[in-house]
This record gives C-alpha cells, structure tokens and sequence, in this order.
C-alpha cells in the first residue's frame, strides 16, 4: 500500500511554511524524501494566486496591517483566498507519478477528503460544477489550490473549521463576487474543534486516496530540510 | 522541436497562465518554459531539451487541449 507520511506543523505564519514546501517540492523531485502531508493553521493571511486579481482585496493596506493580516503572492492556481485560526490547511507534497498522473482526479480527491470530513461532523458539503471547492449552498467551505512541477504538488486544500477571526470579509473570495465564506461549526449541530477536524481529514485522506498515513514528529522534518 | 501541452489524466482544457520565456530566449533542459492550469492547478511546462525558443504560437490566456502545440524549441 501506498505511503504518506503526516507532519503537523501546528499554528504558523504563511511564509516560512510556504519557503517549507518549496524546500521539500526540490527533495521530492529528487526523491530526496518520501510523500508528505503537511497540517498547519495560519496566522491572518491573504494569498493571492495565479488568477489572482488584487482588486480581489478589498480592505486598504492600512486595515490589513492594523487587522495583522499578511500577504503573499503565490504560484498556486486560483484568486484570492483568505487562510486563519480555524481553518485547517493540508499542503500535501507528492508524486502524482505514483498517484496515477491525474491532475483532475488528484484535485477531486481533494475535494472528496474536505467533503467526507465535513460530512463527519454531519455537515452535508457539496462541490459546485466549473467552482472548485467544496460548497454548502452558495457558501464555500473547502478551498483547493494547487502547484505542480515534474508531478509533484504543493499547496493544496483548506477547509473551513471554526474561523476566528473571520476575515473573508476583507477579500472577494476566489475573486467571485457575492460568496461567503461558511464554517463547519456554523452548521455542524456538534461541538468541532480543529484538532478533531484533523483527525477525521487525515482519516479520509486515507481512504480516498488509498494510502496509509503515518504522522511523524518535527524532528523527522529538520532532519530533512537541516 | 514542438513545446506541447501534456497529458495531465482526465483534463479535458487548460488555460495557459503565462509564458516563463520569450521568443529567441536560450533555455536549458528542464526549465520552466510555461504554466498552465485546470480546475485550480497550476502545471509547469519544462523543456524537454536544451534549445532557443523559435516560436510562441498560443498567447497567455488561450485555452488549449492536451496534445496541442503551443510553441516551437530548436534543439541545441
């Protein structure tokens, strides 16, 4: 059975596990370290990837900084997006040419682990045709986005858990005008946490993409990228 | 040689996002020559070989199938 191995990175600022990703994209291509699966929670931040318009942002560079909200260009595909406490980021680094080299299968099954997990909280998620994601009527739950050199991936998806603060106010989210963002605990008629949001993603993760996953320590991460 | 857009599994279209080099520009095997992206992902077009770009012959922005020619590399 396939392998993927889980590092959870806890809460961070986007930069320095974007400069992450980049390092461990290069040892991959290398077959320098296994598939990995990075977990992490970001501190206020607004990404802007490669359809990205900045119009898309609507708050001033002053609110942003006084809200200590970042910003980044991004290679992703996509707009705009707004990443937070509460939300739940899976940046998955692997080989899609032990995946089935399947750019769409790849991004459905994206959407299929954000949808499963939603649906362990009892929350019934559904994608929308031609809007990547995953949606609760005309509001988005689940993001996808995702960069692809020689086959191997970065970025990837993030679902919304418990946002606080809730700051997709101050952009248009995926540059479409009119959508709100939503989160599970907005509609989850059970108590949900992050941690246990987690736990059932990382459980779906397996089941959709048919993989084993097997969470590491930080240790295991420095001793890769030292 | 033809620069093409790959095979990415059950992709249907692409857009290409933009092109990372320019018409005359000497490349190396294995750079990065285009982006293209379907359904939120962004795909990197690499040189298959070492070469000058002779020919860009799909604009940014242009929606093209798996398979289509998009540029023209000349071999060195």
């Amino acid at each position: 059975m396939r392998q993927i191995v889980h590092i959870r990175l806890g809460r961070e600022r986007y930069g320095p596990v974007l400069d992450l990703q980049q390092r461990l994209r290069r040892l991959r291509e290398k077959g320098g370290v296994p598939d990995i699966l990075l977990s992490v929670e970001h501190e206020p931040v607004i990404t802007l990837g490669r359809q990205g318009g900045e119009e898309h942002i609507l708050a001033s560079r002053r609110v942003l900084e006084r809200l200590q909200v970042e910003g980044h260009q991004v290679e992703r595909g996509g707009d705009v997006t707004y990443h937070g406490p509460g939300q739940l980021v899976l940046y998955p680094i692997v080989d899609l040419r032990g995946w089935g080299r399947d750019l769409h299968r790849y991004v459905a099954n994206l959407e299929e682990v954000m949808l499963r997990t939603a649906g362990d909280f009892g929350v019934e998620a559904h994608r929308r045709p031609e809007f990547p994601g995953i949606w609760i009527g005309l509001q988005k739950l689940g993001f996808v986005g995702v960069h692809v050199r020689r086959w191997v991936t970065m970025h990837g998806a993030a679902l919304n858990v418990d946002l606080s603060p809730n700051l997709f106010s101050v952009i248009v989210p995926c540059g479409l005008h009119g959508v709100e963002a939503i989160s599970l605990a907005e509609v989850s008629t059970g108590p949900v946490e992050c941690a246990a949001a987690q736990a059932a993603a990382l459980r779906q993760w397996a089941n959709v993409f048919d993989v084993e996953v097997s969470t590491v320590g930080r240790e295991e991460l420095a001793r890769w990228v030292r | 040689m033809d620069i093409s857009i790959p095979e990415l599994g059950d992709v249907d279209e692409v857009r290409l996002v933009r092109w990372l080099v320019g018409v005359g520009q000497t490349v190396q095997a294995g750079q990065e020559l285009a982006e293209v992206e379907a359904d939120k992902a962004v795909f990197v077009i690499e040189a298959p070989a070492a070469g000058v770009v002779r020919e860009i012959i799909s604009a940014q922005g242009e929606s093209a199938r798996p398979g289509r020619v998009i540029g023209r590399l000349e071999v060195q």
